[in-house]
């Protein structure tokens, strides 16, 4: 399905519809003013009529089993006054379409005015449902005309939310454009291309490759992801709590986000600290991937598998038996220091990884780091955040937060609003 | 005669009283595995499971089921098997299986595919336009669904071949808006059109065409054959039945015109799908569903991951393969096209591959970062 200036269209429409928007979105932009406060306040309805239950079915269908605080962290995001914080830090004071002087040098002086950036083009992953309308909530706050191709995996809520929140505001339909087109019709995704003035990349490298190639020349890409995070164990090797928290986080998101705990580094040198970390461990990630286990008969029917094939191996090549190993989570006990995806699904890999080489052993994955879950003493914490930090990490967290949702949480080290404006001058 | 050459010389693809013969070829060919496999032999002890022990189809079950990643991540071949030719499945999802076939199991694959061809009236001795919608035969690319592909161009005597991916500078690209050029113009021919290869390709040129308003009458006697799966265009997978009119409307192609195709490298069985579009269970082959936690095999009608028997291979030892399928095993009676056995319903793959996760994004880029 099409989504074009507030109507739904079928997907056959799509060469039609791409035929006339240029020219709809020029208009827009010659003529229209999206102002931040009119999405904040539809966003804001949208969130409450959600609370109010009216979409229930709606979510019931996609949302993955006991993710109901994912959904409540996402609405609570959406209160007035949490967007308005937003915009604020994000911006640094700054909304949309404010103006600022700049000091005199000379007897000249800019008035410098932020703008939209312009109109973007939404490249957006499939990992995690509602995202694809998350960066085009992000890019109206910012008053741009947004053009979103979905990812292939949508399974139809991101037209379905757009489309309500366009009914709550009609101001905000010119602004809107949403496109199921295949990855592989390159003709059409490089029209929508050469439409925008910056394009926002979610997913893969594979997708990141591809866009550079059909990118126009001096596009701004912004791009997000792909990234790998970890936790961090020093000295509270056995606090059950913390262990308790870490192990619901990886087991709620199926490890499938950025955020996601892949690997847990323990600052030891010991394989025996690491036997002993995993013996108390996995007891606790057993626990929790049964509390949430995967309801997805595909996911359950990759892992059974992928069971079944190293099972065989071990009789065959007279491998060492998988210890840490049930139907729903493993764990891995690596000797190699560097992060490495696991195999996702509660399957996580633990490594030995000291203070000392910490820094080092990470700046070998210094282009993919994003979180770090930060399990220590108190009386340590401040020094490892810096060493993590300083490593390349952008996101340091209490165990179970990996994946939470903070007012005025920079992405991946960076506000997202920033890069959806632009700063403009007029001598005055 | 043997019992595996008896199975493929029935004279009815789709007989429902080989139970006998399909247990004694199993039972042949699981021996000689034992035999001359040693990872077989291996795997076999390991699950406490004898040759012998095969007497009924119920016993097949115990057999070890190798799954197509073992296939995929290690060559397993038994010697003693004479000449053999290998072949590579496609790879979609990173490693490719390589298997090797026997000359005994190629001539049975032969019997097979004769029969079967004959069956569902795709053999023709009309000569025919191909266009086949995946790659070009090419000394590089040892890929089952490439050589199947080829293969089923002498179903019908070939005027000519077209191919949507071409090989150049070490890969296949597409090369769809020629072919869709080379349609109109045959459409003006009396030489029957055949498309075989990829659903998802053939469905991307159909519903190129549809959007670009274009649409032809090709000759009487056109064809669509599909083979291949829908690969990593999974999730743009359509409902069948958009395709099939699709097809109608665009190339002016019957739904009775087109035949589907269902097999892997791992097991090398034509199943070739009814007038329903039903894929139905060969002569040559067995099917249990398994359950995707415990891998107990399942009844009729419950979904589950496609476990595939058969012994028509002896150079490797494909006797009982998990395919990373999931499917639904229906009884015959849920079909009435005459075939009186269960058919199989391919409803996904296992797994979440699909949905590319940053993270596993970022694991490609580590891997291709030097240290």
């Amino acid at each position: 399905m099409i989504l074009a200036n507030g109507k739904i269209n079928d997907s056959s429409k799509q060469n039609e519809v791409l035929s006339t928007i240029e020219d709809e979105i020029n208009l827009t932009r010659q003529t229209l003013t999206l102002k931040s406060d009119i999405v904040i306040r539809a966003l804001n309805q949208l969130a409450k009529k959600v609370e109010n239950g009216e979409y229930n079915q709606l979510i019931t269908s996609v949302l993955p089993v006991n993710a109901e605080n994912y959904l409540s962290q996402a609405l609570n995001m959406l209160s007035l006054e949490n967007l308005e914080s937003k915009m604020h830090y994000e911006l640094n004071g700054y909304q949309p379409y404010s103006e600022f002087l700049t000091p005199q040098t000379n007897g000249k002086r800019l008035n410098n005015q932020v703008l939209p950036l312009g109109t973007l083009f939404h490249i957006a992953a499939g990992n995690v449902d509602g995202l694809p309308s998350y960066s085009v909530a992000e890019g109206l706050l910012c008053g741009n005309v947004n053009i979103l191709k979905l990812p292939q995996a949508d399974n139809g809520i991101t037209i379905k939310i757009l489309h309500e929140l366009i009914e709550l505001e009609p101001q905000l339909a010119p602004f809107v454009y949403v496109f199921d087109t295949p990855s592989e019709d390159v003709t059409a995704m490089k029209k929508m291309a050469e439409m925008c003035d910056g394009i926002v990349l979610w997913g893969s490298e594979t997708a990141e490759l591809a866009v550079r190639k059909m990118a126009p020349v001096g596009v701004k890409l912004i791009e997000w992801g792909p990234k790998l995070s970890f936790a961090y164990i020093s000295g509270n090797f056995n606090c059950d709590s913390d262990l308790t928290k870490l192990a619901e986080h990886i087991a709620l998101t199926k490890q499938l986000f950025c955020s996601s705990c892949q690997n847990i580094l323990l600052d030891t040198n010991s394989d025996d600290v690491v036997k002993s970390f995993c013996d108390r461990f996995f007891p606790i990630l057993n626990c929790a991937a049964e509390k949430y286990c995967s309801t997805s008969i595909g996911s359950r029917a990759e892992n059974t598998l992928k069971k079944h094939c190293e099972q065989f191996e071990n009789y065959i090549y007279h491998t060492k038996p998988l210890p840490y190993n049930s139907t729903n989570c493993s764990i891995t006990i690596s000797q190699s220091p560097n992060l490495e995806l696991s195999k996702l699904f509660c399957n996580v890999i633990v490594k030995k990884v000291p203070q000392k080489t910490l820094l080092g052993t990470l700046r070998k994955s210094k282009h993919v780091l994003q979180t770090a879950a930060l399990i220590c003493p108190d009386s340590q914490r401040e020094l490892l955040a810096d060493l993590l930090t300083r490593s390349g990490v952008t996101k340091v967290t209490f165990s179970g937060d990996m994946s939470a949702a903070f007012i005025a949480e920079p992405h991946d080290g960076e506000y997202s609003l920033r890069r959806y404006t632009r700063i403009v001058s007029i001598e005055e | 005669m043997d019992a595996r050459r008896k199975l493929f010389r029935l004279k009815d693809a789709y007989s429902d009283n080989g139970d006998l013969l399909f247990v004694n070829a199993m039972k042949e060919i699981c021996k000689f595995e034992y035999e001359h496999c040693q990872e077989y032999a291996e795997l076999c002890r390991a699950v406490s499971f004898k040759p012998d022990d095969i007497v009924d189809m119920d016993s097949l079950a115990l057999l070890p089921v190798i799954p197509t990643l073992l296939f995929k991540k290690h060559t397993i071949n038994a010697h003693g098997c004479g000449l053999k030719i290998t072949s590579t499945s496609s790879g979609t999802h990173g490693n490719a299986s390589v298997i090797s076939f026997d000359l005994g199991g190629l001539l049975c694959g032969l019997n097979m595919v004769l029969r079967l061809c004959r069956r569902h009236k795709v053999l023709s001795a009309r000569p025919v336009r191909y266009i086949v919608m995946g790659n070009k035969m090419h000394k590089d690319n040892k890929t089952a669904v490439t050589k199947t592909a080829f293969g089923a161009t002498f179903f019908a005597p070939a005027l000519s071949r077209r191919y949507a991916l071409k090989y150049s500078n070490g890969k296949y690209s597409a090369d769809l808006s020629d072919i869709i050029q080379e349609v109109i113009q045959y459409s003006h021919g009396k030489a029957p059109v055949r498309f075989m290869g990829f659903p998802s390709y053939t469905y991307f040129m159909l519903s190129t065409m549809a959007q670009k308003n274009i649409s032809v009458r090709l000759p009487k006697g056109s064809m669509i054959l599909l083979a291949g799966g829908w690969k990593q265009f999974y999730t743009q997978q359509v409902d069948k039945a958009e395709l099939y009119t699709l097809a109608k409307n665009v190339l002016g192609i019957e739904e009775s015109m087109i035949t589907e195709f269902y097999g892997a490298v791992e097991h090398p069985i034509m199943y070739t799908d009814c007038k329903n579009h039903h894929f139905h269970v060969p002569a040559y082959s067995r099917v249990f569903i398994r359950d995707v936690d415990t891998l107990k095999p399942l009844g009729f009608n419950q979904i589950g991951i496609v476990n595939l028997l058969t012994p028509m291979v002896k150079s490797t030892p494909l006797l009982s393969v998990m395919t990373d399928d999931l499917g639904i095993l229906h009884p015959p009676c849920e079909c009435d096209c005459g075939i009186n056995t269960p058919f199989l319903e391919i409803i996904g793959r296992c797994g979440l591959q699909d949905i590319k996760t940053c993270a596993a994004g970022a694991a490609e880029i580590l891997k291709k970062t030097e240290f």
